[in-house]
């Protein structure tokens, strides 16, 4: 009869352990989820804000763009011919006449002579390093951009 | 044992059901399965089509529409925006403080638009054509129920001028006449499909602006300016119905300006009554040219070796051919004349007997050769061919080969006349007429390059029929067509203006063409009025073209004849000193 108890007792001991492990795996499982379900939802809405703050950008550009052909409009219509000639005769300007020009001719004056340019002098660029997009490639990359980061460190 | 049959036979048939119950489950999961794989097309189409009305739409947009350019630049079309103003009556808590703040803003009446917020409707309109400007300052106000709704439009900030060269757009966004008809489809650009999502987590897409191609024109809107404005003075000078002044560079074929009166403004295009306003005139205005036709025809016969310079004829002041009676203007005899004195005194009777010893054959297969009777090809919408009948045709006679040698009986439209003179100007080869310059498109820039209709006369000939209208305008014209310093050739035209029954007495279309400096033409210009106050095209054409060409030589940098020469023989050339 003690032995029966004693039995009954590890078995119930065992139970209350398993039922833990599970309880405890269970919780473990659900908080994962939780905090799984947490991050999805945060990186959606995240993906919604900026979204939007795109959207407003984008209307916001849309309307700067419909607003600079606007002036450009109005620029077009303040430079028309009537309006200008109207100006010029009201700051005092007036039309020229054939015997207000005196056309001057320069001796030997070749304005289709050969022009030469100066030399310029290119410094010389450091060729970009090849980049063959493959893995041994990247890893190559990676490397090259390692080894230069102790220069990057002395140079500050 | 009566109340355990019940149990019994639900025992029995319980399992049928649950298993018929799962069967149909398992058909439903299946069939749900099965629509994540391959479907028919149709049924994969439809169902997409369902789940996209649900979560998106399709935004279809007109692409931004390219601009138009002078040569210089200058815009000469553009977009813009205008604002459509309306508001809800039911909204607005102070009506008469809003009435006053708008009208004041968008030169409305105070009263009628306080009359239309207080109307009983849902929403009214208070004006549909609100500028940019105005539009911002409704929008600052920040009332509640007045909307404002942006609307794209095309805007043609120089007005009137050139309107019938660049056309417009209507209400459905299409270009119609002059550039903004033929060049439709480079400047609307492609329609743009946008994919609107109603999904919050969707970004929207953001694409590259797609836009229609800019246009340089070869328009020089100054001197475009310069001959609008000379026209308008013109006719009205004149008391002339109608007008057209056309300058182009004969080396090139490039139209430097196209001005016609009456005009309208394409900016309210709407508001024209008469289509005909809408058409270019230089293009589709038909014309008997008159007198011009006597150099075509003086051209002609000397490139077809049917006369020489120093070749004459015995003018008795009269012709007769084919049932008809040629006299000279003067209704004169001029004896003994040789052919500058033809073009000098502008004799009937000279160019139809230089075009009966030609022969039918020779005399309009060499007007053919000049684009007598066909379109140009100008690239502007509308252009008509003009009308020439020839030996074959249904309405030809005999009579016309004399009369079309003066000009009567054959049409032309203004720049098919200067653009057969303007091979006269460029040594025999006539250029292809023009007024497309430039294309840009993004980075792509695609210029025009010159293009020849034809060689109708040799150069030789050019300089011999240049050398007669010299004299022409220096002797024949009383000087009206001159220019101190520089040597002009030029012709003038007078033409009775057909009707139905023959021609309407007492009125005439005049006309001039004349190019500059002769011996290196840099331009070529043409000029008609239509019923004016004076008669003769000497008398009301030619002084017009010499108001212009003072103008011209200024804005155009040519100097006179001596300069230009010290400067050619000083090593140098006339194009250094040209913008």
């Amino acid at each position: 009869m003690r032995q029966g108890v004693l039995i009954e007792h590890a078995l119930r001991r065992s139970w209350r352990r398993q039922r833990q492990a599970v309880l405890l795996a269970s919780l473990g499982l659900l908080l994962a989820v939780i905090v799984g379900a947490l991050v999805y939802l945060s990186q959606a809405a995240l993906d919604a804000t900026t979204g939007r703050q795109l959207e407003i950008l984008i209307a916001e550009r849309n309307e700067l763009e419909q607003l600079n052909e606007s002036l450009r409009s109005e620029i077009a219509s303040l430079r028309s011919v009537p309006r200008l000639r109207r100006r010029a005769e009201e700051m005092g300007f007036r039309q020229a006449n054939t015997e207000d020009i005196d056309y001057v001719v320069v001796d030997q004056y070749d304005p289709r002579r050969t022009a030469v340019a100066p030399q310029i002098y290119a410094q010389q660029a450091t060729p970009a390093a090849d980049y063959d997009e493959t893995l041994a490639g990247w890893i190559q990359q990676q490397l090259d951009a390692f080894n230069r980061q102790p220069d990057a460190a002395e140079g500050e | 044992m009566r109340q355990n049959l019940p149990d019994d036979t639900l025992r029995q048939r319980l399992p049928i059901v649950i298993a018929g119950l799962l069967l149909v489950s398992v058909l439903l999961m299946l069939r749900l399965v099965s629509f994540q794989f391959q479907l028919d097309p149709a049924v994969t189409g439809y169902l997409e089509s369902v789940r996209a009305s649900g979560y998106q739409r399709t935004l279809r947009q007109a692409a931004v529409r390219g601009n138009i350019y002078d040569r210089d630049l200058q815009a000469m079309a553009v977009n813009s925006l205008e604002y459509r103003v309306g508001i809800s009556p039911n909204l607005i808590s102070q009506p008469r403080e809003t009435a006053i703040r708008l009208a004041g803003i968008m030169g409305l009446d105070e009263l009628d638009t306080f009359n239309r917020i207080t109307s009983e409707v849902p929403w009214v309109l208070l004006s549909a054509g609100v500028s940019a400007d105005q539009g911002r300052q409704v929008a600052e106000l920040d009332l509640l129920g007045v909307t404002i709704e942006a609307r794209p439009r095309r805007y043609y900030p120089q007005g009137s001028m050139a309107a019938q060269v660049v056309g417009f757009v209507g209400g459905d966004l299409q270009g119609y006449y002059g550039v903004e008809g033929f060049y439709d489809v480079q400047l609307a650009g492609r329609e743009q499909e946008q994919m609107l999502s109603n999904i919050p987590f969707d970004v929207p897409e953001d694409h590259d602006e797609d836009r229609g191609s800019d246009i340089v024109l070869t328009i020089d809107r100054e001197i475009q300016y310069l001959a609008e404005s000379e026209l308008e003075s013109s006719v009205a000078l004149t008391n002339a119905a109608r007008g057209n002044i056309l300058v182009m560079d004969p080396r090139s074929g490039e139209m430097l300006a196209m001005a016609s009166w009456p005009t309208f403004d394409p900016n309210a295009w709407y508001e024209v009554r008469d289509d005909t306003l809408l058409q270019n005139a230089a293009i589709n205005g038909l014309f008997e040219p008159g007198s011009l036709m006597q150099v075509l025809t003086l051209a002609v016969a000397l490139e077809r070796g049917a006369y020489r310079m120093e070749d004459t004829y015995l003018d008795r002041g009269y012709i007769e051919a084919g049932g008809v009676q040629v006299q000279n203007w003067d209704r004169k005899a001029h004896g003994v004349v040789d052919l500058t004195t033809v073009l000098v005194e502008t004799l009937n009777v000279g160019a139809a007997t230089i075009s009966m010893q030609m022969g039918p054959a020779a005399f309009y297969s060499g007007l053919r050769e000049f684009g007598i009777g066909e379109p140009t090809g100008i690239d502007l919408q509308g252009e008509l061919p003009g009308i020439l009948f020839v030996p074959g045709d249904e309405d030809y006679n005999d009579s016309l080969l004399l009369t079309n040698s003066f000009g009567q009986g054959v049409a032309v439209t203004p720049l098919q006349i200067l653009t057969a003179f303007s091979a006269i100007a460029n040594d025999g080869l006539m250029m292809q007429p023009h007024v497309f310059r430039r294309l840009l498109d993004g980075d792509e820039v695609r210029a025009s390059s010159p293009s020849t209709l034809g060689r109708p006369i040799s150069a030789a000939t050019a300089r011999q029929v240049t050398e007669m209208m010299v004299t022409a305008t220096r002797e024949g014209m009383g000087g009206r067509a001159g220019l101190p310093g520089y040597t002009v050739a030029g012709t003038a035209g007078t033409a009775q203006v057909p009707t139905t029954l023959g021609y309407e007495a007492g009125t005439s279309i005049v006309s001039f063409i004349g190019f500059l400096p002769a011996d290196d033409p840099r331009v070529i210009v043409f000029i008609r009025l239509d019923h004016p106050n004076e008669y003769w095209g000497a008398a009301a054409a030619a002084p017009v073209f010499q108001r212009l060409a003072q103008r011209l030589v200024i804005m155009m940098n040519i100097p006179p004849d001596d300069v230009r020469r010290d400067l050619v023989a000083a090593g140098g050339a006339v194009e250094a000193i040209q913008h």
